[in-house]
């Protein structure tokens, strides 16, 4: 049965499957071709060329695929299962670049994309590696087009296409009517947590890291195959540096991320994708430490290639973690599985067995010394250092992977109960290590140093660390623990040792201040995050003693979430804290927190914070957002946990005039007998009694003689001075009864003649007043971060470090 | 000795104390009927009982959340959690709880949920002619 469908656009995804289709063909007619201009040795370039074409001929089809995908998520073609999914009518054009990358498809592209770009990067400059090292670059890019192919090949479907129709991937009766687009009105959207500007930079930033691995990995196996074993060290190691850069700068990126948009309370929480992440990055660290002491000493050949060629295959393992959905019940935020598990799998395997197979077939010829190293050398104590790392990487790993050795072994081992100690037991000593060896080890020199020139020289460094450790630890606050006692001081002996080499840098060279301006970074961003996780306090303590029992009480945490009523003051640690209302922004909801100091009566700090939170009156739930009052020591952090879910704007209109028919909405009416001149008070004001108009008329009620329509002149003053009139009338026809009220919808008033006490010659007025509106609240919790600069300026110069480590590095390649 | 076989003695040393910290630290996937005879906490993974009501009343207390949920082989039990409602709790698929039994509750530290949401559910919401709404 073929149904003619309306309204399709059919050719940018079939456009798209076709550049798919062309850049897995030439991604292997490249790597192919590669392979065979580096085993086979003939004179012309004929294999090269070849190899070269079917590597630009990938980029434009990578370039392809990219334009056609976001051509129709621009247009919102929801045909399309990825734009249905991802994007909706709504999102602002910059949401659109962020959805481009929230599926699994769009995040392998960027990846393709940068190992693209990579690729021709090394046409262009690798000249006598061209051939080896695009071999294996391009047989990678192999696997991540195979990844997007979406073919079915002997009853298994192979990767995933982001071009599939959502007719295709959905089973709905829906979709065997010609007219089904028509009725699909709209995108799920994107996920509210990834609309921050920050998701439209940090995923690229983390892929081209991720992308860029493949380079020293690359460099390592050529310098295997080839039996060049000195000098793939050289040309990898500006390219490791850029890998480690890039990866940190985009890690860093997430950790900021996850402090300025979750509302999970902090910057880094050991979360299965976060340590992802960070595993490859740490033993490419390793790596860049021993490639070096290689260089300058000839030691640690085996591990400086091992350490470079396990990091790609991490990064492998990292996304085989975050995309394959084995990490299910430990990370809240990890993709679900798209039937990659085994081509994941695949892809590892593959890598691995070209890792170990060149490790094992050159085993005996790689230059590995026979000798010790010197203790007071060096190349030693790098060699040391990035022994440690690969130890804290190892630790990481190892309990992120309990779900895959619970997949493995059948068994059921849970995560720890509380993850975050259980990883700072192991990390706070390594980094411990890490910090001091990242100290002393300035004062070595490669070969052998005398050791009394050593002690001699670190005598005062250690001094001075010892007193700015004292003083920061008395200041910080942060004497609770020795272990924070040891971690500060080991964070200022690297600082300061450190910050030595630097000035020797500013009196001439230059070449030094690279590793230092790096190795201070890193002291920082330990020290900062020290200080900031250990003693960050929840500062929006409950002390109404609202409580569910002393039980309750007893064994858990003092209530960290207050409550806020609109223009209510609530005293929060040193402010004055008070919801001053709302303002919506698109699909944004911001509440207005205002915070004052108020020291004698006088207000010594005033501002607003904004945090925001998106209602979703479809799920009857919210997605908040924090914000952060940066001062330069701390930071005041702040998000609503809980808020009145708003009415759908047309369903809340439709209940107010519902209510206008009925007297319900109203409070009790309160009757009073008044005369012309007598005022009656209301909640907002008072009500005059102007006089009585005997001749009123009633619209389309002819009045009989003996009828009688009476109305009442008032006049309805609100505390503001607002004035407004009213005639409710009262009336007698056929000896039946009947009154009009007159409603005031501004003031929610109603006002009603109801009587006439002939005897008195009073009048009867009932004022019935809206019940007031539900005074507006909010659920707060705040957080102070002290020092919590220190971690994010610590990693920006970090990164400047390591660009600066690449300069020269570069600069060495190039005078070699 | 040589130095190399010193560290490399160390490294197995750490090595063989991350791996029984994992395991000390490790805790196990149980069922309410496990954790009301063990005084340590663990994780319980089971369901919201979607028929009975959710208790969080935030102007009465902000940090007070109950509900109903049914572990794995079926029982149901109360659960109290010291905290804010999670958002989008009503839609959550699957629920793992941290924490342990206190009486007839299950007083959870940590709250961890599979939410299938709206990104990632293949549900098309359509509009269209009569029906206002059809969930498909």
């Amino acid at each position: 049965m073929d149904i003619k469908f309306e309204g399709e656009h059919l050719l940018p995804g079939s456009l798209g499957q076709f550049f798919i289709i062309l850049s897995f063909g030439s991604a292997l007619l490249a790597a192919i071709s590669y392979y065979f201009a580096s085993v086979k040795d003939l004179p012309d370039n004929s294999w090269r060329n070849l190899g070269r074409i079917a590597t630009w001929v990938n980029a434009l089809a990578v370039i392809g695929i990219g334009s056609c995908l976001f051509y129709i998520i621009y247009n919102h073609l929801f045909e399309y299962h990825y734009a249905w999914a991802h994007s909706s009518k709504s999102l602002p054009t910059h949401y659109i670049i962020s959805s481009f990358w929230e599926g699994q498809e769009g995040s392998f592209w960027l990846w393709m994309f940068w190992q693209s770009l990579l690729a021709n990067i090394l046409v262009w400059k690798a000249k006598s590696w061209e051939n080896s090292v695009l071999a294996i670059v391009m047989l990678s890019q192999v696997f991540l087009a195979s990844m997007l192919l979406g073919v079915e090949i002997v009853g298994t479907r192979i990767g995933s296409s982001p071009f599939i129709l959502l007719r295709d991937a959905i089973q709905a009766p829906i979709f065997s009517r010609p007219d089904y687009l028509s009725l699909v009105a709209d995108g799920n959207g994107l996920n509210p947590l990834l609309q921050n500007y920050w998701m439209v930079i940090h995923p690229p930033t983390l892929f081209l890291g991720f992308a860029s691995m493949i380079v020293p990995f690359a460099y390592a196996i050529a310098g295997l195959w080839e039996k060049r074993f000195k000098d793939w060290t050289a040309v990898a190691l500006p390219w490791a540096l850029f890998a480690v850069m890039i990866l940190g700068a985009g890690i860093i990126m997430g950790s900021f991320w996850a402090y300025e948009a979750l509302n999970f309370g902090g910057f880094w929480a050991w979360d299965p994708v976060e340590n992802a992440s960070i595993i490859p990055w740490l033993t490419l660290i390793a790596a860049v430490h021993v490639i070096l002491a290689y260089r300058h000493s000839g030691h640690s050949y085996f591990t400086a290639t091992f350490l470079t060629l396990i990091s790609f295959v991490l990064v492998l393992y990292a996304s085989f973690l975050t995309r394959s959905g084995i990490l299910g019940e430990t990370s809240v935020h990890s993709f679900t599985d798209l039937g990659m598990f085994g081509h994941l799998i695949a892809y590892i395997g593959v890598f691995v067995v070209l890792t170990v197979g060149f490790l094992v077939a050159r085993w005996k010829e790689m230059p590995i010394t026979k000798k010790d190293e010197e203790t007071y050398s060096r190349e030693f104590w790098l060699f040391v250092g990035a022994i440690v790392l690969a130890l804290s990487c190892g630790q990481i790993m190892y309990t992120t992977s309990g779900p895959v050795i619970n997949a493995i072994l059948g068994t059921k081992i849970a995560p720890p109960i509380d993850v975050i100690a259980h990883y700072n037991k192991w990390q706070v000593p390594f980094a411990v290590v890490i910090a001091l060896i990242s100290g002393f080890t300035q004062f070595l020199k490669y070969k052998n140093t005398d050791p009394k020139k050593f002690f001699s020289s670190i005598i005062i460094t250690l001094i001075i660390s010892i007193l700015l450790t004292a003083a920061f630890v008395f200041i910080a606050k942060v004497y609770s623990n020795l272990m924070y006692i040891v971690l500060t001081f080991a964070g200022f002996f690297s600082l300061v040792c450190n910050g030595k080499i630097l000035i020797e840098a500013f009196k001439g060279k230059w070449k030094l201040a690279g590793s230092s301006v790096a190795h201070m970074g890193f002291a920082l961003l330990v020290v900062g995050a020290l200080v900031a996780a250990a003693t960050n306090n929840v500062i929006s303590l409950n002390r109404t003693g609202v409580g569910y029992g002393e039980e309750f009480a007893k064994e858990n945490n003092p209530k960290e979430n207050i409550m806020l009523y609109e223009n209510e003051p609530v005293s929060m640690d040193k402010y004055t804290v008070t919801y001053l209302g709302d303002s919506i922004v698109g699909p944004n909801t911001f509440y207005l927190v205002n915070y004052k100091v108020i020291d004698n009566g006088k207000v010594k700090e005033n501002f607003t914070l904004y945090p925001n939170a998106q209602q979703n009156a479809k799920m009857r739930s919210i997605v908040a957002s924090p914000d952060t009052r940066h001062y330069l020591l701390n930071d005041i952090y702040t998000h609503v946990s809980s808020v009145p879910l708003q009415q759908k704007s047309n369903g809340h209109q439709q209940e107010i005039d519902e209510q206008q028919n009925s007297d319900d909405a109203y409070d009790t009416p309160s009757a009073s007998m008044v005369s012309p001149g007598d005022t009656v008070k209301y909640r907002n004001g008072y009500i005059l009694v102007k006089g009585v108009n005997r001749n009123a008329k009633i619209e389309k009620i002819e009045l009989a003689p003996g009828d009688l329509a009476i109305g009442l002149d008032l006049e309805v003053h609100n505390n503001s001075g607002k004035v407004y009139s009213a005639q409710p009338l009262y009336l007698i026809k056929g000896g039946n009864v009947f009154d009009f009220g007159k409603a005031i919808d501004e003031e929610g008033l109603k006002l009603r003649f109801s009587k006439i006490d002939p005897q008195q010659g009073k009048l009867e007025l009932t004022v019935l007043q809206k019940k007031p509106a539900e005074k507006k609240w909010i659920v707060m919790k705040a957080i102070k971060f002290p020092y919590i600069n220190l971690y994010w300026g610590g990693s920006i110069i970090m990164v400047i470090g390591f660009l600066l480590s690449i300069f020269r590095r570069n600069k060495e390649v190039k005078t070699a | 000795m040589k130095k190399s076989s010193i560290i490399g003695i160390i490294i197995i040393a750490i090595a063989i104390g991350v791996i029984i910290s994992t395991y000390a630290d490790s805790s196990t996937y149980g069922t309410f009927a496990d954790a009301q005879k063990t005084e340590d906490e663990l994780h319980v993974v089971g369901k919201l009982d979607k028929g009975k009501e959710l208790i969080y009343n935030p102007k009465h207390d902000a940090n007070y959340f109950a509900f109903y949920m049914h572990d794995n082989k079926g029982k149901e039990c109360k659960v109290v959690f010291n905290g804010t409602k999670p958002q989008d709790f009503e839609r959550s698929e699957q629920i793992v709880l941290t924490g342990k039994m206190v009486g007839e509750e299950f007083h959870a530290s940590k709250i961890l949920m599979k939410c299938p949401s709206k990104y990632n559910k293949n549900e098309v919401e359509v509009q269209g002619a009569g029906a206002s709404e059809v969930k498909i």
